[in-house]
């Protein structure tokens, strides 16, 4: 066998406290589409940094055709033809499709000009069928000639291993299609591709090997002919169950009415570029129900649970919601607190459009003061919230969202970046709030937490919403699109 | 001279220090910075071209303020891009600390009488044949040559902007910012060089008003004109045409003044004084929201 047009050996790489890659291996074949999965935070997206050169490994080897190299920056790893299309594009709106291209070339009186440019574009879409208008802004581009556009910056410098990270996860069917057929004809003209995808049965489709990662290390590296999707699944969710947080499921004891609280009627999402982030969803939840939700990053479950915790107003369907809701985002620093502010203040923050004049804050103070004590916050005399550590502030923001007895809470990823003494706390509330009448509704990233906390599950999968039972094998399968 | 050439003529004479402080403005603006504080490099253009000027003539006088709208700019760029310290706050502290301290060390220099001082100036330069078309004839082509080089600069910004690898460079940092660094263009590298350009041309700018047409310095004579540039630039959509083109009506707002006095309007002189600064709030209400300014203009940066 030839040497692997790419190499990545032993690398590890270490963010604070947090090791993202510890010892991976990822060795891609000239020639081929290399298939990289992994859950999220499974490291791959680190991995293919390094192999660019936009991170640095802490320890491991990149080779390149069998020689080691080191990179300084991602100018160096374009200059001997590797290519990365990144999730997130890293084009210019404001300029067209042949500025764009051109964006990053050296040269005061030679090389650029906008003719040249345009007809740079113009040749690489008749070699390739990459046809974009060099005189296009990007701004006025669909969302799959802006990847195509980034397809054709890494061609127009001469890549010749090509990194796609997650390169349909905003694309049409068709437009993923019309990618696929164009991938294997470059690899077909020798190229070599690199896949990062969350989408099991296209990697397996498309890709001739296949490498999976779980939390950095690399747990398989197989020829896609000698696995099937369950041994994958198997590699990808891995199947030692590591000791569990809090009880285990129990049948609840609350008030079960069989009147929904919560519904959503054929209820869609598009986001402001117009792509369909949810497609037709329909959920009910009855009260002292827990509904738990999974699914794989922008699969629609944020624009789902934030139309269910009513944030967010859909785009189109029917949708009806209790008059007191909880909520606690994911993403609490950003979305729940004001870490400057006081405990008081946070706590006006809940339901701020309610009140005029007059701030009561006698009586916030002493609200504050009783969540602190209700939810164990500690220490209980801090100044401002931020001052408090990720748990306390966790506990505080859920304490807050229960008073007043909402008659819906919903939590997203409610113990991430908790010890277990903390997570055992929060979980242990939200059943409290179960059995007291509450509809809830638990997204997590963490599929054992869903299934200690749920009693029905739904997946979103590509913007589709879907209920299965409350298995792992089944939850996994749903999320990665296998019916 | 009829009115109307002497109006053109005064379009041209005031349009001049406007048309660089605005041009150098553009650049610093397409880069995705905002710079109040050319107000403080017009002004200490100015100081910087009487003090040289002083001592070495008028060529001498233009260096000066090149030097002195650079060193202004510096310390502009030191803290917002060095220190990453709010543009508009530094931008106005500078530009109070330039109007400040140039007069003080007029009068610590010059006296309080120094008024009556001149320093060595550009007469005006007749272009033999080009001088002698009609009506903009003499506008154009019989100013000081402090006006001559902004004929062949905007043709040049403009040609430079849209048709070399550098003007890209410049238009996708003030863009996007995280796209350029990523084609492996250095942002603060190239917001340093349009900074110092753009404090190039501040002087400059300062060097018209002292050497081509006060022939000599005054107190706060930049008068709000890198304010003003400020808005010519928006009114001009951030192109060197339109810049252009708004230099000639803003210098047309502030000619209106000279003649109302040659017609004798009866119009208070304080109010047309007042012409340019009113025609700026106009402009400012009329061209908002019809914005097309690059997207990362002004943001913080960490």
């Amino acid at each position: 066998m030839s040497d692997p047009a790419l190499s990545l050996r032993g690398v590890s790489k270490r963010f604070g406290r947090t090791l993202a890659l510890d010892g991976a291996e990822l060795h891609v074949q000239p020639g081929t589409i290399h298939a990289l999965l992994g859950e999220n935070g499974a490291g791959k997206s680190t991995l293919m940094r390094i192999a660019f050169g936009e991170l640095r490994a802490d320890d491991g080897v990149v080779a390149l055709a069998g020689t080691n190299r080191e990179w300084s920056s991602s100018a160096d790893a374009i200059a001997v033809g590797i290519g990365m299309v990144h999730q997130h594009f890293t084009l210019v709106p404001a300029l067209t499709v042949a500025e764009n291209v051109a964006l990053g070339d050296r040269g005061f009186w030679g090389g650029y000009t906008p003719a040249r440019a345009a007809e740079r574009v113009r040749k690489i879409g008749t070699q390739t069928g990459l046809v974009l208008d060099p005189t296009a802004r990007v701004a006025d581009l669909s969302v799959g000639a802006q990847q195509r556009l980034e397809i054709v910056k890494a061609l127009a410098r001469n890549a010749r291993v090509l990194i796609l990270d997650e390169p349909t996860a905003v694309l049409s069917p068709r437009e993923s299609a019309e990618l696929y057929g164009w991938l294997r004809e470059f690899v077909a003209g020798g190229g070599t591709g690199i896949l990062i995808t969350h989408k099991l049965r296209e990697a397996l489709t498309l890709a001739d090997d296949v490498t999976v990662l779980r939390h950095g290390r690399t747990v398989l590296q197989s020829a896609v002919s000698e696995v099937t999707e369950a041994s994958v699944v198997t590699a990808l969710l891995g199947d030692a169950r590591g000791p569990r947080v809090g009880s285990a499921r129990r049948s609840p004891r609350g008030m079960r009415t069989d009147a929904p609280v919560v519904e959503l009627r054929r209820v869609s999402m598009k986001d402001a570029r117009g792509v369909l982030r949810l497609r037709e969803a329909t959920v009910a939840v009855c009260a002292g129900e827990i509904l738990g939700v999974a699914g794989i990053e922008g699969a629609g479950q944020f624009d789902l649970l934030r139309i269910l915790a009513g944030r967010r107003a859909p785009s189109s369907g029917t949708v009806t919601l209790p008059s007191r809701i909880g909520f606690v985002p994911e993403d609490r620093l950003r979305d729940a607190i004001v870490p400057t502010m006081s405990p008081a203040e946070n706590v006006a923050l809940h339901d701020a459009r309610h009140f005029r004049g007059h701030m009561p804050w006698r009586e916030l103070e002493s609200e504050a003061v009783a969540i602190i004590a209700e939810y164990d916050v500690r220490p209980t005399d801090s100044a401002t919230i931020g001052a408090l550590s990720g748990g306390n502030q966790q506990k505080f923001v859920l304490g807050r969202e229960l008073r007043g007895s909402p008659q819906l809470l919903v939590v997203e990823n409610p113990t991430r970046g908790l010890d277990i003494r903390a997570a055992a706390f929060v979980l242990d509330r939200i059943r409290s709030a179960q059995d007291s009448g509450c509809a809830v509704i638990v997204y997590s990233s963490d599929l054992d937490e869903l299934l200690t906390l749920a009693e029905r599950m739904l997946v979103c999968h590509a913007g589709e919403v879907r209920e299965v039972p409350v298995e792992m094998e089944a939850i996994g399968r749903a999320m990665v699109g296998i019916t | 001279m009829s009115a109307t050439s002497a109006f053109a003529e005064a379009v041209v004479r005031v349009a001049t220090p406007l048309a660089y402080a605005a041009l150098g403005e553009l650049v610093v603006e397409r880069a995705g910075i905002i710079n109040i504080g050319l107000e403080g490099s017009i002004i200490a253009g100015a100081y910087g071209a009487l003090v040289f000027a002083g001592h070495g003539g008028a060529i001498f006088g233009v260096a000066g303020a090149l030097l002195a709208g650079i060193l202004l700019a510096t310390l502009f760029a030191v803290f917002v891009l060095v220190l990453r310290a709010d543009q508009i706050i530094t931008g106005t502290a500078i530009s109070m600390l330039a109007l400040g301290t140039t007069g003080a060390l007029y009068q610590t220099m010059y006296g309080s009488v120094g008024a009556a001082l001149t320093t060595p100036t550009f007469a005006p330069m007749v272009i033999p044949g080009l001088s002698s078309l009609p009506v903009v004839g003499r506008a154009l082509f019989a100013q000081p040559v402090m006006t001559y080089p902004l004929y062949l600069l905007f043709p040049i910004l403009a040609w430079w902007l849209y048709r070399t690898a550098d003007g890209l460079a410049l238009r996708a940092v003030g863009e996007k910012p995280s796209a350029a660094a990523a084609a492996g263009i250095s942002v603060s590298r190239v917001q340093w060089l349009a900074l110092l350009f753009g404090g190039a041309m501040g002087g400059l700018s300062g060097a018209t008003l002292v050497l081509a047409q006060a022939g000599t310095f005054l107190e706060g004579m930049s008068a709000g004109r890198g304010f003003i540039a400020i808005a010519i630039v928006a009114l001009g959509r951030w192109t060197p045409l339109g810049v252009a083109g708004a230099v000639l009506l803003f210098g047309a707002a502030g000619a209106l003044q000279f003649l109302a006095q040659a017609m004798a309007w009866p119009i208070p002189y304080s109010i047309s004084l007042a012409t340019p600064y009113v025609f700026t709030l106009v402009v400012l209400a009329v061209a908002r929201g019809r914005a097309v300014a690059p997207v990362a203009l002004g943001a913080h940066r960490e």
